[in-house]
């Protein structure tokens, strides 16, 4: 197997756990609503995960780029600027004090995640195939 | 107010009974009398209250609805495009001949098991007055057993004499289920700035002597109060206070890095038994750091300090700073750039420029302590970060631009209002939470408190006469004939009693258009507008919270030429609106106008940030004056005015804000709340200037800040009576100063007093009848 069937075997690895997180981030906004959890809790939980997530979707998205992968590199620069510029602007923490006020555009940012990731998963997998079929001989 | 609208408008009848009245903008000017109406009538459909007491539905001074009659659907809100929300004022002061809120003390609190409302006079009783059926939810409950029983007779009671089922305002004494620990005693810390600035501004000087005199006053019934000093520059320095000695030391702590407290104990103590002591230093303070040259300040260690010290108690640390914190957590740089000023970097800042101030707030709440910031800098402070840590702590921020104790005004008015947040009974460990009617949802929160889960609000300490916006959403169709808001803070009073204080209000409900309008509320609105402006300002920009506020009043008033007037979508010659909103326009107009909001390149952010707290803490009665100031012409006022009549001082009636109304000779006295200005005509006669200034004639006279000498002669005493009773006749702490303002003097001064004037133009701010011709525009441009 040829290292792009590797770059996308990770890949789809990777998409799996962000999917999971975003799914993470989205049960976590409900309890808030529903007051199972409190605010404060809610953040420091939260905060703990951004970077992280972040971060591993910079690695892919660079990893798309060095190997030459311009779709994937691509689909996922719009993502990585955002982020990117969200950290630059200081706002990519979550904010206790403001969370109740803020919370409808987190959720909506964090559904639009999901789905992204959802299809990134199914692309992923797709070329990871197609790499593994044109490397049969 | 009717013979006006008769004479403009046509008339409607409203299903209830309450009577629309429409009135033209553009033919009828301001009416300044008019924002002393009471709110529109709240018309209950009959025996919907079981009281036939008066107090039955709570005071507009306590909690008053931005809609009297409340939409049935969610869609006749929109079609009014009347933004529906509370305004509450759960703790204001009393003044003298008001009664007392009355107190239930045999802890029998009925409330619905499902969702948890508090008996009131809107319940009903059945099966034989065994049960009550739950106003908001229609639950029926079993009346607690002792609920007829008179404990302090111990006999049988008359259930309809309890204070529950007759006032809207009561407050419940809290049995053991209402505590998670014993209602602690009341802690205040003083966090004192000695560092240069500090003591040479005078403030130290001022402020312990300001405690010193207010010892007494500080609530302490039961004994328990403690207190504790920390002076700090950019070291900390603690006082031990021992019990009985007089004699205080000093510790000196220079680590503010890792902030420890250097003694366990003597730091934090007990107000009374430590009282020779306290006095002793508070005495010696200011001369102990007289020659301190230490520029800078350890704010944030300092703040951190008194948390060690309190945390296992709460209460309230009162901060007093005259310096931008320079060193240690906290620290903040001076960010003040005149190039931002004007432009969307602004809004930039007015947000925290460090995230302390917004964390260590979160572990205040936490610990049920609660900050108040005394202000004082003469350069840039940073009052926009720094009132973050009062704002989500409950507390309050007061500001004293370039305050120097010299100027016996400066330092009366701190004085006076430190004197009085310390005289202050503050309700300790508090959570508010409203509740409403089935279908009705409080959806988002403004003012002083942190939001601890969805709908409760944390407040370590509820100072006095604070208000709080809450706007409300209609979540489906509402079918009942009335609906029910509770409001109730859950806290412990400064002398050691847990308690609720609930405030009921009910309204009726309407599918009727003509009704929301006829019984919309322009000071709510106005209160909830400010509100939500200030913080579209913060996290949009300015310029998005002046459109948003010149776009709603375009949205009402397209609403009501839609659907009220004959006009219906087409163009108008007229600009119509209901007789009870006539005021919405030129108060839109004074928010857009008002130093938090307004369109300049010339606004300190300081001054900014302080009026943005102002506007979103003040209660309707002291927000309407900031927004529309009161405008007295004094040389020609009636004879009776400035004399003592039935209701007190008689004031003179109250101008239109227009320069119009200046003439060349005159004396005229102009307040927003805030600040007093007496402007005087260039052309004054000598007698004028004689009588009230006690100085020959206008030229010899000195603008600026001042006192106003009482002098033998009626006029003289009678415009001291009038400023007098303007300082008194308002709840709160403020303390106006008073500026002699010549209608020649210098120009800052002038246009200052000036822009209280907001029905003339100003710069790029247009007049009264400019704005109203451009709402006009939209009105009719805009084609709903
Ligand atoms: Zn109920």
């Amino acid at each position: 197997m040829a290292y792009v069937g590797w770059l996308y075997l990770f890949s789809v690895l990777m998409a799996a756990a962000l999917l999971f997180a975003a799914v993470f981030f989205m049960i976590m906004f409900s309890d808030l609503e529903s007051d199972y959890i409190n605010p404060v809790d809610l953040c420091n939980k939260l905060n703990q995960f951004v970077i992280p997530e972040h971060a591993a979707h910079g690695f892919l998205t660079v990893l798309f780029l060095l190997s030459g992968q311009w779709i994937a590199f691509l689909l996922n620069a719009p993502l990585l600027a955002f982020n990117v510029r969200k950290i630059m602007k200081q706002n990519h923490v979550y904010d206790a004090t403001e969370i109740f006020r803020t919370l409808e555009p987190h959720k909506k940012e964090i559904f639009i995640k999901l789905g992204f990731y959802l299809l990134s998963f199914f692309f992923y997998l797709y070329s990871m195939i197609v790499a593994l079929v044109s490397d049969t001989p | 107010m009717g013979a006006l609208a008769d004479q403009f408008g046509q008339m409607n009848m409203g299903q209830k009974g309450l009577r629309l009245f429409t009135t033209n903008l553009l033919t009828s000017p301001p009416e300044p009398m008019e924002l002393r109406q009471p709110p529109p009538e709240i018309v209950l459909p009959p025996n919907s209250c079981l009281s036939q007491s008066p107090f039955a539905n709570a005071d507009s001074s306590y909690q008053r609805s931005t809609l009297n009659a409340i939409p049935t659907t969610n869609s006749l809100l929109n079609k009014s495009k009347i933004p529906l929300g509370l305004v509450i004022t759960p703790y204001r002061s009393l003044k003298e001949g008001e009664d007392e809120v009355p107190v239930v003390t045999d802890t029998v609190i009925a409330r619905c098991r499902r969702c948890r409302t508090y008996i009131n006079p809107y319940v009903q009783f059945i099966d034989g007055g065994n049960r009550w059926r739950c106003c908001m939810c229609s639950l029926s409950n079993e009346v607690p057993q002792l609920f007829d029983w008179d404990q302090v007779r111990n006999q049988p009671g008359d259930r309809w004499a309890r204070a529950e089922l007759n006032h809207a305002v009561v407050e419940f004494v809290a049995p053991t289920e209402y505590m998670v620990r014993p209602p602690q005693p009341a802690v205040y810390i003083f966090l004192v700035d000695v560092s240069h600035n500090a003591i040479q501004s005078g403030m130290v000087a001022t402020a312990t002597r300001t405690i010193l005199e207010n010892l007494d006053r500080i609530p302490d019934d039961n004994g328990r109060t403690k207190v504790s000093i920390i002076a700090f520059d950019t070291s900390l320095y603690f006082f031990t206070l021992p019990s009985g000695g007089a004699d205080s030391s000093m510790l000196v702590v220079s680590d503010i890095d890792d902030v420890f407290l250097p003694k366990p104990t003597d730091l934090l103590v007990n107000l009374q038994e430590a009282r020779p002591a306290l006095e002793s230093l508070l005495g010696r303070l200011s001369d102990m750091f007289q020659d301190n040259h230490t520029i800078g300040s350890a704010l944030g260690p300092a703040l951190q300090a008194a948390f060690q010290l309190m945390a296992s108690i709460g209460g309230k640390i009162i901060a007093l700073t005259a310096t931008l914190p320079s060193v240690g957590v906290g620290a903040l740089k001076n960010r003040e750039d005149p190039k931002a000023l004007g432009t969307s970097k602004e809004s930039g800042l007015l947000q925290a420029a460090s995230p302390f101030y917004k964390t260590f707030a979160i572990e205040c709440s936490r610990a049920q302590v609660s900050v108040d910031m005394f202000l004082f800098s003469s350069g840039y402070q940073d009052v926009a970060t720094l009132a973050y840590l009062p704002h989500y702590t409950a507390g309050q921020t007061y500001f004293y631009p370039a305050f120097n104790a010299s100027r016996t005004e400066d330092a009366i008015k701190f004085a006076h209002e430190f004197g009085k947040v310390l005289a202050m009974p503050i309700m300790l460990e508090a959570v508010m939470r409203v509740r409403a009617s089935k279908n009705l949802r409080m959806s988002s929160f403004h003012g002083n408190f942190f939001v601890r889960s969805t709908d409760l609000l944390a407040m370590p300490a509820v100072p006095q006469d604070l208000s709080y916006a809450i706007e409300v959403q209609i979540e489906d169709t509402i079918t009942s004939p009335f609906v029910v808001f509770q409001t109730a803070v859950l806290h412990t009073t400064c002398y050691g009693e847990r308690r609720i204080r609930v405030i009921t209000t009910a309204l009726p409900t309407t599918s009727n258009l003509s009704d929301v309008f006829a019984s919309a509320d322009q000071v709510a609105i106005a209160t909830l507008l400010a509100n939500k402006a200030v913080e579209r300002s913060i996290t949009h920009k300015l310029e998005d919270a002046r459109d948003a506020l010149f776009n709603k009043m375009v949205e009402i008033l397209s609403a009501y030429k839609a659907s009220m007037t004959a006009a219906g979508a087409g163009a108008s010659a007229q600009l119509a609106i209901s007789e009870n909103l006539k005021m919405l326009a030129v108060l839109v107009l004074g928010l857009l106008k008002n130093v938090g909001i307004r369109q300049s390149a010339q606004i300190p952010p300081d001054l900014r940030a302080y009026a943005q707290a102002l506007l979103t803490s003040l209660p309707s009665q002291l927000l309407i004056p900031y927004v529309y100031p009161n405008f007295y012409s004094l040389h020609t006022m009636p004879p009776e005015c400035g004399t003592v009549g039935e209701h007190g001082v008689i004031m003179p009636p109250p101008l239109p804000l227009t320069s119009e109304r200046l003439e060349r000779h005159g004396l005229y006295l102009i307040e927003d709340g805030q600040t007093l200005f007496l402007w005087i005509g260039r052309d004054a006669v000598p007698q004028l200037v004689m009588d009230v200034f006690n100085l020959p004639n206008y030229e010899v006279l000195r603008g600026g800040k001042t006192t106003l000498p009482v002098l033998d002669n009626p006029f003289s005493q009678r415009v001291n009576a009038i400023i007098q009773k303007t300082r008194e006749i308002r709840r709160g702490v403020y303390h106006q100063h008073l500026y002699i303002v010549k209608e020649d003097g210098e120009p800052p001064l002038r246009l200052w007093a000036l822009s209280c004037l907001i029905q003339d133009r100003a710069d790029v701010l247009p007049s009264y009848q400019q704005f109203i011709s451009q709402l006009k525009d939209k009105v009719n441009g805009s084609g709903y």
